[in-house]
């Protein structure tokens, strides 16, 4: 499937917000009401609509009408390609900030038999 | 020709105990940024070369499997110990220059980096169909590693 540039800007910006994130997060386990999704945020319902506008924006949710009760559900189709490059990256700062911590670690270790501290901060 | 590059980030925090100051110095002394940043397992440090001012440029060259694999990029921002930009670019892998954003915050023993890489999206990976249910284990490992998600301590 080839994404059109414009489609993957907004998938971006979609998930850019934590709180619309963790609204994925909740939708990738099954379909849930505006009303249900709202609960868990600490926001309103007004604030929460606002960000499933994004998220419906950017094609990862479906809006589902049943009566009155209007369901949401999760889709994944625009995460496709971005997904697999994202975790890449991610696991490869991940693991070089590790070998960071490993090494100043080290340092500290070697350092512990003549203490000198330069706080020139505060 | 890309008129309009697909924009992707991708965002790492992470806790240190050791000082701001000497986890922002890690990124821009060449003897520890040589022994750590863009430094892979197998592979061997080959040049480390930091113009470390705003305008100032990189190299740092590691020999992987034998073949030289450079990481050039230029410092845009350089405030000590809290902020540090900088692009980076892999000519080996492509030619488009990508933009790092390191914040670090000083906590009450330690600090707190948060690392953010923005670049486009390479062409390859638009064509990349499988994998979607990986975002999903990285949303939840993300809101895992945060203590206190942000929607939550109003």
């Amino acid at each position: 499937m080839k994404l059109a540039s414009s489609t993957t800007q907004s998938t971006w910006l979609a998930l850019a917000d934590p709180t619309r994130r963790s609204i994925l997060e909740r939708l990738s386990h099954g379909e849930a009401r505006v009303t249900e999704l709202a609960r868990p945020f600490c926001m309103s319902l007004n604030a929460v609509s606002k960000h499933i506008r994004v998220l419906e924006r950017a094609r990862l949710i479906r809006r589902r009408r049943a009566g009155r009760e209007h369901f949401l559900s999760f889709n994944p189709d625009p995460l496709a390609g971005a997904a697999a490059w994202i975790e890449v990256q991610r696991s490869l700062w991940m693991s070089r900030l590790d070998a960071l911590d490993a090494l100043l670690q080290a340092q500290d270790a070697a350092a512990a038999r003549t203490p000198r501290r330069k706080d020139k901060f505060r | 020709m890309n008129p309009q590059p697909q924009k992707a980030i991708v965002q790492v925090t992470r806790k240190f105990s050791a000082s701001a100051e000497r986890v922002f110095d890690a990124w821009l002394d060449p003897n520890t940024a040589g022994k750590w940043l863009f430094a892979t397992p197998t592979g061997k440090m080959v040049k480390v070369k930091i113009d470390a001012r705003v305008g100032g440029s990189y190299l740092i060259v590691e020999s992987r499997d034998g073949i030289d694999v450079d990481h050039t990029g230029e410092y845009l921002e350089i405030d000590r110990p809290r902020r540090l930009v900088f692009t980076l670019k892999v000519p080996k892998y492509s030619q488009e220059s990508t933009r790092l954003t390191i914040e670090i915050r000083a906590l009450e023993s330690g600090c707190e980096l948060t690392l953010t890489h923005e670049g486009v999206l390479p062409d390859y990976i638009a064509r990349t169909t499988s994998g979607w249910n990986m975002i999903l284990d990285h949303l939840a490992a993300t809101l895992q590693s945060q203590a206190a998600p942000p929607f939550l301590t109003k």
